[in-house]
């Protein structure tokens, strides 16, 4: 069951493992993928130890001692049992597990909290509101679709025009909350061209369910002419109702949204 | 203990500072051997007709419905707890179905948007507030006192007043739903969707107010939990001794104290920013955003605990019955718990690592957050290993029980995930979190129904079906798994949307399978305790093997005051029922915190015999003699649900007030009813036996009615706390040097300080003259008091009559917004303070307190308090 879990995630994720470029989604694959097998591995060890126990000393089974000499009474003073060592024993290598595995996560999260890679990032500035996104270009041009060339680091300036909404391509692993007077920041590679989609992740309203943008990858030369033919008006942005169909044929949020909200 | 302080401890147990029973104190009287002729008949006199009229004389019979409007007795507090809390599971289910229904295609066609952040939102509230914490009070009120010797609560009527407050909250969650649509915005209310530019329903303030009325109740019940159980455990019972699952429950409330305080604070900001136009959360505020996570998370990460502890306090005792093992590492065990609890309240970042918050922060959070996941691996740990060598019988409770910690096992591992900030990065907002923290408090709710199935012979004097509790076992696990499991497959889905990518289809739809199995399940439970109830076979006192707590030594049903066979005692290292005096003498030497007993040797009692059966000891003498039953113990009063009703009205008018009409109607009615009410509470003779003898370490030295004062006030700086911590996180988002105080003219503030600073002398001499017996000092001294705080209140209003001439209003700004809410809240404080005085000075003119001044030190605590709030207020808002 648990590698289904992943199956949404590991076409990108094997993509990208080609690549040699570390990104958001190369580092949380990596991780995630050992937590798995031992977060699976630690769980049915012990759901199998407790099992096997209780049964093993079930009562009117063979290995359970007869008389109640040692037994609870009622009206004792509470006390515990010994077994101390290997109680500590135990916590101790749980411990030891768990503290090693966040340690090795650390030096990730310290990439990931970084600035991206080389120095020709791309700067977009990224506004939510109730219920779209607005991306800003560095030439100022505006747009809802968010286009970005394939292969280059892109940094993203997020914040929100009304309520606190969440930012987040999960096929590319990044996330930012999106929140009113404040700029957070995320960075993310796409390595090859396509179509991904912009979910939010916070509940921001009647609208959040419909709150979705299409990121289009582009080859890099396709990206620099599509550029060029931007000026600092913004067309594109807040398309109330009219039809935005992005490369995959589904439509984008703010026309299904028009049908649904009252 | 001397006989006048046990007599006057009575009547100071409920809150009511002056019981009318104090008229025949005041007089130095040496203990004597008799337990019970301190309860004499009182007069009635100073309070005269008046307080005859709000006597409640009996309490009614099981079977009448009168006796669950006016009882006040914890078993009978416990049982509403417990019936309340399963309507608001079904209640906070229907809503989890409707979702899940929704939920069946991947587009929109069951609710409209709407309707489905409704149900999103309430379904988790109500699971959350209304059904897991009171469920597990529900089994708290009743199992407590039992386990540590008590008769009853340290303040019964209070313990009544939580009750209603919770049913009335609930009822008002309710009502919310159809003034234009319950709050809509996730259980976590993030703001500004909180405010009303994005959420303009009316019933989404009153959804606000509903849960602000819980905070009360929760309050009000943490006061009164933490006096009983640090002062009222029977003797030898001391912290250490405590059974698990009071342990658990210690630990609890302490948490919810000052959890909830927070809570408070952020809804009183809420609802003013609703009602009254403040602008704390708006979008506009520069940090408003960022301080409601703060607020609501400071709390929200130690209620994980709060809503898990209790659990894990009934699978601990369910592990020990039905392994007839003791816990392994008990002492480890409960270490790990309160270093849970102290540590509750350093995680609170862990939800907001994708803010705008530094990276020091998050590591800071990252490792305490990991630091407090490892206590648990302990207590896991300790748990499985009692089993070994054991002899484990899989009846229903242990069944669930053990589900419990497998469930909750799957919840930790998962949640170690989280705690990885580079996974959480990924997670946050998606259906992991959905299935992690599902696993872990519905988790904790498997815990809790093995604990009703535990308890349930306990409680009705009936046992269960065990073939169709099993069935409620299988059909449950299964239904559970079937439905939080698949949310681990399908976790990129988003929280709390209705569209979903086609390809989580097949996840989705087995969730909603599993979800109408686990609510199926509900069904067999229903059945089969509703038919047991009536049908079940009888049990007398204990039906499990192995148990070790005090409330299998009672019968079951336990009778009104608990212990038959006379005061269940530890001080010779077991459990015995002895006469009151001979408990008393042995707790001269046993009691770590009874060495206040200034008792004589016994002449009665004493000598016990082992019974055959595995009800410990009984007294071989009759210890009767003492009048045990002479003088009942009061355990009725209507006031509370007066009180209670009168919420409700309020705060249903309070949602509405800017409309006007009907609401200003409810809201008048409701003020007027609550004043009958508390005056009425105050009046009421209530009469609550002292203990013999018992363990009160650390409070000793601090009666009851003192302790929940200063339990009170604790609760109290932490909203005072949050509020001005609220200010200072705004201030320095604006800029803390452009910010200018709100009032350009300091001097009205000053005054004001000296105001209050003279009436908190003219208090103490009001304490002095009230020991001096000076009828004239006191009341001279009390009105004094009175007028200098009418003074301050005066001068206050012109104040800010000025300013809002200057047009400075509540919705100017954030800084006036800060300024009136925090210095109005410190004003509300002086108000009630005013109605107290009102009230000590018409009994002080009737020759009140002369023999018992108490009620005037309880009283001066709570304005020195406030006077202490203000020498903070006034340099923040006025001078820097």
């Amino acid at each position: 069951m648990f590698e289904l879990s992943s199956s949404v995630g590991s076409v990108t994720a094997v993509l990208q493992a080609g690549g040699d470029v570390r990104t958001p989604a190369t580092e949380f694959e990596a991780i995630f993928r050992v937590f798995l097998v031992l977060g699976v591995l630690v769980g049915v060890v012990v759901l199998v130890y407790m099992t096997y126990n209780a049964v093993k000393f079930r009562a009117g089974g063979p290995n359970t001692a007869e008389g109640d000499a040692d037994r609870p009474r009622l009206g004792e003073l509470p006390t515990g049992s010994g077994g101390g060592r290997k109680l500590f024993l135990s916590f101790g290598l749980s411990a030891v597990i768990v503290l090693s595995l966040i340690a090795w996560t650390y030096s990730s999260l310290l990439y990931v909290e970084g600035d991206p890679p080389g120095d020709d990032a791309l700067d977009v500035e990224v506004e939510g509101y109730q219920w779209g996104w607005a991306f800003t270009y560095p030439n100022g041009y505006t747009d809802s679709t968010l286009r970005v060339p394939a292969d280059r680091p892109v940094r993203l300036t997020l914040t929100s025009r009304d309520v606190f909404h969440n930012f987040g391509v999960p096929e590319l692993r990044v996330k930012a909350d999106v929140i009113p007077g404040q700029e957070t920041d995320a960075w993310f590679v796409a390595e090859e061209p396509g179509t991904h989609t912009i979910n939010c992740y916070e509940l921001c309203g009647a609208g959040h369910s419909y709150m979705s943008a299409d990121l289009v990858v582009m080859e890099p030369d396709a990206y620099e002419t599509w550029y060029a033919g931007t000026d600092n008006s913004s067309e594109g942005s807040e398309p109330d109702g009219n039809e935005t169909t992005s490369a995959n044929g589904t439509t984008t949020a703010n026309a299904t949204l028009a049908g649904v909200l009252p | 203990m001397t006989r006048r302080n046990r007599h006057h401890e009575r009547a100071e147990r409920d809150g009511e500072h002056d019981e009318p029973r104090v008229a025949d104190g005041g007089h130095e009287r040496p203990a004597d051997t008799d337990g019970g002729h301190e309860r004499s008949p009182t007069p009635l006199e100073d309070v005269g007709a008046v307080g005859r009229a709000f006597r409640v004389e009996e309490l009614p019979p099981l079977s009448s419905v009168a006796r669950w409007f006016v009882t006040t007795n914890h078993k009978d507090v416990g049982v509403l707890y417990v019936v309340t809390s399963l309507f608001f599971l079904v209640f906070g289910g229907v809503l989890a179905l409707l979702m899940r229904a929704e939920l069946w295609t991947p587009a929109a066609d069951l609710l409209g948007a709407n309707a489905y952040n409704q149900a999103v939102s309430i379904h988790g509230m109500v699971m959350v507030f209304w059904f897991l914490s009171p469920l597990a009070f529900g089994f708290a009120n009743y199992m407590v006192p039992l386990q540590i010797g008590a008769e009853d609560l340290a303040f019964p009527r209070l313990n009544a007043l939580s009750y209603w407050f919770y049913l009335f909250s609930g009822l008002l969650l309710g009502a919310s739903f159809f003034q234009e649509g319950a709050f809509s915005g996730g259980w976590t209310m993030y703001a500004p969707l909180n405010v009303p530019v994005y959420t303009p329903e009316l019933g989404a303030t009153t959804t606000v107010l509903a849960l602000l009325l819980f905070v009360a109740s929760i309050t009000v019940s943490s006061v009164n939990f933490l006096t009983t159980m640090h002062r009222m455990r029977a003797p030898g019972l001391t912290l250490r001794k405590l059974p698990l699952f009071t342990w658990t429950i210690l630990l609890t409330v302490w948490m919810m104290l000052f959890a909830f305080a927070a809570l408070g604070a952020a809804l009183v900001i809420l609802t003013s920013d609703r009602v009254l136009g403040t602008t704390y959360f708006a979008a506009e505020t520069a940090g408003g955003s960022l301080l409601w996570a703060h607020l609501f998370w400071f709390f929200g990460h130690p209620e994980v605990y709060i809503v898990f502890f209790p659990a894990l306090g009934v699978m601990a005792e369910i592990f020990q019955t039905f392994s007839g093992r003791r816990l392994v590492g008990r002492k480890w065990f409960i270490l790990a718990m309160v270093l849970v609890a102290l540590q509750s309240f350093a995680v609170w970042m862990h939800h907001m690592f994708l803010t705008s918050i530094n990276l020091q922060v998050k590591t800071l959070f990252m490792i305490t957050t990991i630091g407090i996941s490892l206590p648990f691996d302990l207590m896991v740990f300790a748990l499985i290993y009692t089993l070994v060598k054991g002899k484990v019988r899989f009846e229903t409770p242990f069944l669930f029980a053990f589900g419990a910690l497998a469930l909750f096992i799957l919840g930790g591992i998962t949640g170690v995930f989280l705690g990885a900030v580079v996974l959480d990065y990924e997670f946050r907002g998606t259906y992991w979190v959905v299935a992690h923290f599902h696993y872990v408090m519905v988790g904790g709710v498997t815990g809790l129904v093995g604990g009703l199935y535990y308890w349930f012979p306990k409680m009705t004097g009936r046992m269960y079906d065990e073939t169709l509790g099993k069935l409620h076992f299988a059909l449950y696990f299964v239904g559970f798994n079937l439905l939080y499991f698949p949310m681990f497959v399908a976790w990129e889905t988003p929280r709390r949307v209705f569209v979903y990518d086609v390809s989580l289809l097949p996840w989705h739809q087995l969730s909603t399978v599993g979800g109408f199995l686990l609510g199926a399940s509900f069904l067999v439970m229903f059945y089969n305790l509703t038919r047991s109830l009536w049908a079940g076979d009888r049990v007398e006192g204990n039906p499990w093997d192995y148990t070790t707590t005090a409330e299998w030594a009672v019968p079951s049903p336990p009778p009104l005051e608990n212990y038959p066979e006379g005061t269940p005692t530890y001080a010779r290292g077991k459990l015995e029922f002895l006469a009151p005096s001979a408990v008393r003498s042995l707790g001269r030497t046993g009691a770590d915190g009874g060495t206040d007993e200034a008792s004589t040797p016994s002449t009665d009692g004493g000598t016990v015999v082992r019974d055959r059966s595995s009800a410990p000891v009984v007294p071989e003498t009759d210890f009767d003699e003492g009048g045990h039953d002479e003088h009942h113990a009061s355990h009725a009063s209507p006031w509370p649900f007066v009180v209670g009703v009168a919420a409700f009205f309020a705060l249903l008018g309070l949602s509405g007030v800017n409309e006007g009409g009907l609401y200003l109607v409810l809201l008048a009615v409701g003020l007027l009813l609550g004043t009958v009410g508390f005056v009425a509470f105050g009046l009421e003779p209530f009469h609550v036996p002292e203990m013999v003898a018992a363990e009160r370490w650390p409070f000793a030295g601090v009666e009851n009615a003192k302790l929940g004062v200063w339990i009170f006030l604790a609760s109290d700086v932490v909203l005072f706390g949050a509020f001005v911590g609220s200010y200072a996180f705004i201030r320095v988002a604006f800029g803390w040097t452009a910010w200018e105080p709100v009032p350009h003219d300091p001097f009205p503030g000053l005054v004001n300080t000296y105001l209050l600073l003279t009436s908190s002398f003219a208090v103490v001499l009001a304490l002095v003259a009230a020991k001096r017996r000076s009828r004239a000092g006191l009341v001279g001294s009390l009105v004094v008091t009175f007028l200098l705080g009418v003074a301050f209140l005066v001068n206050k209003a012109v104040e800010w009559q000025e300013l809002f001439h200057e047009g400075l209003t509540l919705s100017t700004g954030v800084r006036t917004s800060t300024f009136y809410l925090t210095t109005g809240l410190h004003a509300a404080h002086v108000v009630v303070g005013l109605l107290i005085l009102l009230y000590l000075i018409a009994r002080a003119l009737r020759g009140g307190y002369l023999d018992d001044d108490r009620p005037v030190e309880y009283f001066g605590l709570y304005w020195h308090f406030v006077d202490i709030v203000w020498l903070f207020l006034f340099p923040l808002f006025y001078i820097f």
